[in-house]
């Protein structure tokens, strides 16, 4: 069974620490389209908490596309289209982008050293990547 | 939905403290409730009044459609409670307890007793007074649990118990939330007994309940509110309980956050940032 890991004193309430690690197993594809999720209650029973928390994420799971309820067998993992999923990586990637600045900003980085960090990041990565797919 | 619980201007004073004042409260069937209150603040008050085991000055409370003076056995028999005190026989050994209320009832689930006391390691052949209170807090549970109530209410039921009971225990309430329809309330000042369980959370303060949402909501409404600026002595942060100034920036926990004035600040070119708080935290600042 897939493995959540739930912080209840965090901040972030439940349903939406189980919405996210659902939705980054799908964007990495660790679940695959097809793939069925267990049930609410094995879930809740398996991190102690509310079923209803559950029902929640799943809920909004399906609503946003990322989930199909199939009658008397539970959640699937629905197929993902490719602009979609695109769009989903922008989105999470935004998110992290927006940490990394303010972060940045709050470090006293300024925004020519940022640029000129990231462009030299990108570029060596690129590199690596290179040299990997020739080897 | 219907309203397991209707609670309107409840009063009880004690000598010349004032414990509840006119306090209103409604809950929903199916509804699991943490109901979190300093101590002190008057949460077995509140519970015994509801149970009219200690009736209120003033007000009106029904159970399940009927007027909590006048319960019908029926009625009572749906309702299922654990007082924070030991106040059991206890020259009886818990057997012989056990059977001694079974009578009382017309339905009594006794596969579920068996599991209970062998899953909690219950000797029951002891004498009531003979177990810690640990154990006698879990012969309590049982009993509530026993006929199978469609309303429970647990006063302090984790107080006595040890962090593995107290992870049992919720399970078990996980699992009667479980079954749709069972209306659950626990009272409670350790905010991590309900952070997994209670899709509620109710704050008694002053005598009323000062605050009474979904837990989820709570979490994502009353948020730090940073704002980074070097006008931030002219800035007021909307909906905000508790702020705290100076030249560069302005920090503030809201009930609220205000999206619009968010963005019009951020257009201006300033920088407001939004931390989620942990539900202690948010307890300590509405109870403040």
């Amino acid at each position: 069974m897939i493995q959540f890991n739930i912080e209840a004193s965090s901040g972030i309430p439940i349903y939406k620490q189980v919405f996210e690690q659902v939705e980054r197993m799908i964007n990495n594809a660790y679940l695959v389209e097809g793939t069925f999720l267990p049930s609410v209650r094995q879930v809740a029973n398996a991190i102690d908490v509310n079923p209803m928390t559950i029902s929640k994420a799943y809920g909004l799971l399906e609503e946003r596309g990322y989930l199909t309820r199939l009658r008397g067998k539970g959640m699937m993992v629905a197929h993902q289209t490719e602009e979609r999923s695109k769009k989903e990586k922008m989105m999470i990637l935004d998110k992290m982008i927006t940490e990394l600045v303010s972060g940045a900003m709050q470090m006293g980085i300024n925004k020519q050293e940022l640029m000129t960090l990231i462009a030299e990041k990108v570029e060596k990565q690129d590199s690596a990547d290179n040299i990997n797919s020739q080897g | 939905m219907t309203t397991s619980i209707n609670i309107s201007k409840l009063s009880k004073s004690y000598k010349k403290q004032q414990v509840l004042t006119e306090l209103d409260w409604s809950i929903q069937q199916g509804d699991v409730i943490g109901l979190l209150g300093k101590n002190g603040a008057g949460k077995s008050t509140l519970i015994s009044a509801i149970l009219n085991i200690n009736p209120a000055d003033s007000g009106s409370v029904s159970l399940l459609g009927e007027d909590n003076k006048t319960l019908s056995s029926q009625t009572k028999a749906k309702i299922g409670y654990v007082p924070q005190i030991n106040d059991e026989i206890t020259w009886l050994t818990v057997k012989e307890l056990i059977l001694f209320k079974k009578q009382f009832y017309c339905h009594w689930n006794d596969s579920k007793v068996e599991e209970l006391i062998s899953r909690w390691e219950i000797d029951t052949h002891k004498k009531m007074s003979e177990l810690s209170v640990g154990q006698g807090q879990r012969v309590l549970i049982i009993l509530a649990l026993a006929h199978d109530p469609d309303l429970m209410i647990f006063d302090e039921p984790a107080a006595a118990l040890d962090p593995a009971g107290r992870r049992d225990f919720l399970k078990e309430i996980v699992n009667l939330a479980a079954e749709e329809n069972k209306t659950i309330i626990f009272s409670t000042h350790i905010t991590s007994d309900l952070e997994r369980v209670a899709n509620k959370v109710a704050i008694l303060h002053q005598g009323k309940i000062c605050h009474f949402d979904d837990l989820d909501n709570v979490k994502e409404s009353v948020v730090k509110v940073s704002v980074i600026s070097d006008q931030a002595n002219n800035i007021t942060i909307p909906h905000a309980i508790n702020t705290n100034q100076n030249s560069q920036r302005v920090n503030g926990v809201v009930t609220q956050v205000d999206l619009q004035w968010k963005k019009a600040l951020e257009n201006q070119g300033h920088q407001v940032d939004i931390t989620p708080m942990s539900l202690e935290d948010i307890f300590l600042e509405l109870t403040a």
